[in-house]
């Protein structure tokens, strides 16, 4: 960089910057200026040409939010067991995974439910088991639910909690957004159809829907066994309710006794390449258990 | 007799009133710093314990619970200069040519004017679609911090250039009469004397523009991307605070002490931001109007 000189004028402070002389007072900080300018340049096309010839060895993989946190950890590890591969997590729910394994945008999805008839074109590798759980508010007397009492609550059919044995109190139905998986397993579960639920409040992710039932004393929701474990044993204001007689535990769902039950799945179209297969295999080989396990999660 | 009662009645509902107008603008203003101090003292209480210097410096661990935010700041931080770098000339030049390039109440700038006020006021996640559909897919810079950056940029321009263009006609016609007198071209005019006079105004868009892109999440978890790892070029995907923010309190169960201490340099950075470009463009532009 032949640009940054200084050249004592005669007489006046001269500076100078990409061939242009700056001999008026302001001349420091002018040229100054157009110098940074010109190091920014510099340092953005420097960066920008860095990965020409960076990341032989890349793997993207996109989908669940649920499955994202627990895949971005399995990839550090197999980053720092692999130097030279990069693994990109990106994240925006199940069937954002299945549309760009299709597409061709990710190498791997991540989709937190089995696959169904009409996916046949894929093919899902379980990595961990999850049970979704119904939650209410820690305050809420209500001892248990049939599974007839929560279709009818969700149809809104019981509107106060008077109606199943509880406190005066209306019903708030927390239901999740269109598209997650949960959504697709609970209504499945119930035999229900989304047109049919009649939700006041619509949830995104896990932890959004345990703040949302903490938060209100009339609210029920249903969100992943282990994080609303870990928040029932911190303290957090909601409780997990059995369901068909079992309790709602990580150590049920890991003994398969607990009926609401989903797969955590990595997901690949047609003949994925060596890479991936060696991640898949990675991820669900022994040496990632106790990552499972610490995002409340069970190993399959 | 009867006059004069009538007239201190008047008078005593004029104090009335009077008293309570300032009443209501003094409890306006309580109100309003209170909501704000609320907000700061929550972040600050439940955000302090979980700072240090590692927190900001080291990288995240089991999922953003332990660890630091190291690589997601300096990803923020260069999503964050892209935005600018690629805004900030782009909306002098659309503000200058507004302001000072057409013909006031001319059809065709109105009808741009009305243009960005309606894209200003498009929802974030309309634009991060936009960014992942056109910079992700049909550019091809997949997830990354260039297509996050540049998607961010088209987010804040309407705003910046609307803000540049009205400090630019709020500068007395006098100065460009004063500047025609004295022969300079209307380059010179414009570089010397109009956008140094209207540097508060720029400088004002500037901290809405950085304010606004710094504390988003919608536009770019679809386009910068959610990979936590330090960036090792533009063409990286990388994870912005925001966004970190949003994934530890929505997402990730016992990331609540992550999360606020987040926030907490969240905030920071708004505030060094903004001072710095206050303080740049003071530098900057109030000085060539004094010495040129």
């Amino acid at each position: 960089m032949m640009v940054f000189t200084c050249v004592p004028g005669p007489g006046r402070l001269q500076k100078k910057c990409l061939g242009k002389t700056y001999s008026d007072k302001n001349a420091t900080a002018r040229a100054g200026l157009c110098r940074a300018a010109v190091a920014l340049l510099g340092l953005l096309l420097l960066l920008a040409s860095q990965s020409l010839w960076a990341a032989s060895q890349r793997l993207v993989l996109t989908g669940s939010s649920t499955v994202a946190p627990l895949a971005l950890e399995m990839a550090k590890r197999y980053e720092q067991q692999h130097p030279g591969v990069r693994i990109d997590v990106q994240t925006g729910g199940s069937s954002r995974g299945i549309l760009d394994a299709r597409r061709g945008l990710a190498d791997i999805g991540m989709v937190s439910r089995a696959l169904q008839a009409t996916e046949g074109d894929l093919t899902a590798y379980t990595i961990a088991m999850d049970g979704i759980g119904i939650i209410v508010h820690r305050s809420n007397s209500v001892a248990a639910l049939t599974d007839q009492q929560i279709v009818a609550i969700y149809r809104g059919q019981i509107r106060n909690w008077r109606e199943v044995g509880g406190a005066d109190r209306p019903i708030t139905v927390v239901n999740k957004a269109e598209g997650r998986s949960t959504l697709e397993l609970f209504l499945q579960y119930f035999g229900l159809k989304n047109s049919q639920i009649r939700a006041q409040v619509i949830i995104g992710d896990n932890q959004q829907g345990i703040k949302t039932v903490a938060g209100n004393p009339g609210a029920i929701g249903y969100v992943s066994i282990g994080s609303a474990e870990y928040e029932e044993q911190r303290g957090t204001a909601l409780r997990l309710l059995p369901m068909a007689g079992h309790s709602a535990s990580v150590a049920n769902v890991a003994r398969g006794e607990f009926p609401l039950a989903r797969q955590l799945n990595l997901v690949v179209v047609g003949q994925s390449s060596p890479l991936a297969q060696q991640f898949i295999a990675f991820a669900q080989s022994e040496s990632v258990r106790d990552l499972i396990s610490a995002q409340f999660f069970v190993a399959p | 007799m009867a006059k004069r009662g009538l007239e201190d009645a008047s008078t005593a509902a004029g104090t009335i009133a009077e008293r309570l107008f300032t009443l209501l603008v003094w409890g306006a203003a309580a109100l309003v710093v209170a909501m704000l101090l609320w907000v700061l003292g929550d972040v600050l209480v439940m955000g302090l314990s979980h700072l240090s210097w590692e927190f900001i410096v080291a990288a995240p661990e089991d999922a953003g619970r332990r660890g630091g935010i190291g690589p997601i700041l300096v990803s923020t931080l260069l999503i964050l200069l892209v935005a600018l770098a690629a805004a900030v000339p782009l909306g002098l030049a659309v503000a200058v040519w507004l302001a000072e390039f057409t013909r006031r109440g001319g059809r065709f700038a109105n009808s741009i004017r009305l243009t960005l006020d309606v894209l200003a006021g498009v929802p974030s996640i309309v634009y991060g679609l936009f960014g992942n559909a056109f910079f992700s897919l049909y550019l091809g810079l997949g997830f990354s911090l260039l297509a996050g950056g540049l998607t961010l940029a088209c987010m804040i321009l309407p705003v910046f250039i609307r803000t540049c263009e009205a400090g630019l006609s709020m500068v007395n016609n006098d100065w460009r009469r004063g500047a025609l007198a004295l022969g300079m071209s209307r380059t010179s005019a414009i570089w010397h004397i109009l956008l140094p006079a209207a540097a508060p105004a720029i400088v004002a868009g500037l901290i809405l523009g950085i304010g606004r892109a710094t504390a988003e999440t919608a536009a770019l978890i679809f386009t910068s991307g959610y990979v936590d790892r330090m960036p090792g070029s533009l063409l990286d995907s990388g994870r912005a605070l925001a966004v970190h923010i949003y994934d530890l309190s929505m997402n990730v169960s016992g990331g609540d002490g992550a999360a606020y201490a987040s926030a907490l340099i969240l905030i920071g950075l708004i505030v060094v931001l903004n001072t710095l470009a206050q303080w740049l463009a003071e530098r900057w532009l109030s000085r060539r109007i004094l010495n040129s």
